[in-house]
């Protein structure tokens, strides 16, 4: 039977369906830049309220007496750091998107947190599990489950009272800071993590995790 | 770019590229799409095959718009086949006697067994055959007839449409068999039409000579039949006129729907499978298109459904401390090509809604069927074509 449908029907659709295809990918890379400028405006407002917590630190405001609200500031700096951690890695891990400055700003919130957090201790008493997580997006199998682990234990003490602070550094980005840390602690290997300044290098399991956390 | 992207895009591009094609030869062919060819006054007898099966509560309504036909009395001749009833089919069409209609009783055998009994006593140099829950208005069988003068022509389908109601299931199904009367005028443009409704088709003689009568174990045996006919280099017409409109009576409730589908569904994953040799050149663009098509269609489905499974249960297990943001920054490069997707399926549905004059289809309705009907459907019918793995007896 004779074909109706000439090539050019085909190219042409083709054409206008590829025609339509770019401009989806051209639609989807604007709101990839979107999202990216978007966390990144978030790094810039989160390192400004952590300049200001250390300012007020500094400023001689070392007097127990704003121990609540150090405690409730640094909740908060936690609770937006956490949230943007979580984000930047779907974006990496879902979307493919890799932002390595504005990780390296990440870390260096992680940092000056984690040091607030063991001033917080100093001058408050905060009995916080402070957890360092040494992770690679590279060449490590285990990476993704120890993320996971780690998060299933914070939850699993939570009800009891323990608090763990979770302070997230992916070792393989030329990150000053992580690479300041793993140097401090002696991380030479992916997944490691850092209890309360106590090293435990390789995959730590979640019952482990558990049990180093009510200690 | 990993294995799940790569789907991604190619279901996309897949489904923007069917629907691109399809709308460029909507309008390629659009100055002719309700244009009939030329009536040189031949009036050929018509036999009019109707089998029924406890059809007591639509056989009346049926034969009555039979009767009521714009064409020589003594040119027609209707034929009910009772397929062993239950109910009172059989006695409302013996009542009709008097006025020349042939009622034929056989023992339960099917559908198809039916029309084939019916095609055995008909007399006509023209067949039709019609479902009992179905009516034609006065006009289709002049409507139908010109298409014959082709001589390659072997079977003509008319406007198959449901009637305007308050339910809006019914609406749902309207809205979709416009689509499906709209595909099947455009397929008639590159001799590709896949079957030859139920409700009302009208056939050559020569056609059930030549390849044979229904296959009386098919679940859908008016397509089964018009894959026959394209295996035979026959050619199919379709009309989309509205003086060779047919209604007919669709299911009332989601029960019905679904066996329905299930037997479309099923049937139609079975007869694509047994007509897989036609692709091939000498099958013009129902064999390298059409059948193609069908079979990419089919693994779209699948792989879309493994899509949402793999979306659903790899969703990052920390996406439970960001859900809101987690869903905002799914938003991404798929998404966008996604909305184009979704715009074009719109703009498909639009222009073949649309493209039938005569039909007011309220908004409302048309947002339903976008957002409930449509998709619905999909995942039904991708469970049923999954669930064509074992053969069943053939029923109703």
């Amino acid at each position: 039977m004779e074909r109706k449908v000439s090539w050019s029907l085909y190219l042409v659709a083709f054409l206008i369906s590829a025609a339509v295809f770019v401009a989806g990918i051209y639609v989807g890379r604007l709101m990839d830049q979107n999202d990216v400028q978007e966390l990144n405006s978030d790094v810039e407002g989160l390192s400004q309220r952590i300049s200001t917590m250390q300012l007020l630190l500094l400023s001689g405001s070392d007097s127990e007496a704003f121990c609540p609200l150090y405690a409730s500031e640094l909740s908060e700096i936690d609770e937006e750091r956490e949230k943007l951690g979580y984000e930047l890695t779907f974006l990496e891990e879902k979307r493919n998107i890799d932002a390595p400055e504005l990780k390296k700003e990440y870390f260096v919130i992680e940092a000056q947190s984690y040091f607030l957090s063991g001033k917080l201790h100093e001058l408050c008493g905060d009995d916080s599990v402070l957890l360092l997580y040494f992770y690679s997006n590279r060449n490590c199998a285990d990476c993704a489950q120890q993320g996971m682990d780690i998060l299933a234990a914070r939850d699993a003490v939570a009800p009891e009272g323990v608090s763990v602070r979770i302070y997230s550094f992916d070792g393989t980005i030329g990150s000053p800071i992580a690479e300041a840390f793993m140097q401090q602690f002696g991380i030479t290997e992916y997944p490691s993590i850092v209890i309360n300044g106590e090293a435990h290098s390789g995959y730590v399991t979640k019952e482990q995790l558990i049990e180093e956390f009510s200690k | 770019m990993d294995l799940i992207e790569l789907l991604n895009y190619s279901v996309a591009f897949f489904t923007i590229f069917t629907t691109v094609f399809f709308l460029l030869l909507y309008f390629k062919y659009r100055g002719r799409y309700y244009a009939e060819p030329e009536w040189s006054g031949w009036t050929p007898s018509i036999s009019i095959v109707i089998p029924a099966y406890n059809e007591g509560e639509h056989i009346g309504k049926c034969i009555e718009s039979v009767l009521a036909l714009d064409y020589p009395k003594e040119k027609i001749e209707v034929i009910i086949v009772d397929d062993g009833s239950t109910d009172d089919t059989s006695e409302r069409a013996s009542a009709y006697g008097d006025r020349g209609v042939k009622a034929v009783r056989q023992k339960n055998a099917g559908k198809g067994a039916a029309l084939n009994t019916g095609i055995r006593e008909a007399k006509g140099e023209l067949i039709a055959t019609m479902d009992a829950d179905s009516h034609v208005t006065p006009g289709v069988v002049k409507g139908l007839i010109p298409h014959f003068e082709d001589p390659l022509v072997m079977a003509v389908t008319p406007s198959v449409k449901i009637a305007p109601s308050n339910s809006l299931i019914k609406e749902f199904q309207r809205i979709e068999y416009l689509m499906i009367l709209f595909s099947r005028k455009l397929l008639s443009y590159i001799d590709a039409v896949p079957v030859t409704p139920g409700p009302f088709s009208m056939f050559r003689r020569e056609a059930f000579e030549k390849v044979g009568g229904f296959d009386e174990h098919n679940l859908v045996e008016d397509q089964e039949i018009a894959l026959r006919l394209q295996a035979g280099h026959y050619k199919i017409r379709s009309s989309v006129s509205d003086g060779t409109a047919v209604y007919t009576e669709p299911p009332d409730n989601m029960k019905d729907l679904f066996m329905q589908r299930k037997r479309w569904q099923r049937g139609g994953v079975r007869n694509y499978w047994k007509y897989r040799h036609m692709i091939r050149d000498e099958f013009g663009d129902f064999g390298m298109f059409f059948i193609p098509l069908n079979f990419a269609t089919l693994g779209a489905f699948f792989i879309v459904f493994g899509l949402l499974l793999n979306a659903v249960f790899n969703m990052p297990y920390y996406a439970q401390y960001i859900l809101v943001e987690s869903v905002a920054l799914s938003v991404n490069m798929f998404t966008a090509i996604g909305a184009f997707v979704l715009v074009a399926s719109l703009l498909w549905l639009y222009t073949a809604v649309s493209s039938f004059r005569s039909e007011r289809i309220k908004l409302r309705y048309l947002l339903l069927f976008v957002i409930f009907y449509w998709y619905m459907m999909m995942g039904a019918n991708l469970l049923m074509a999954a669930a064509e793995i074992r053969r069943e007896k053939c029923s109703w």
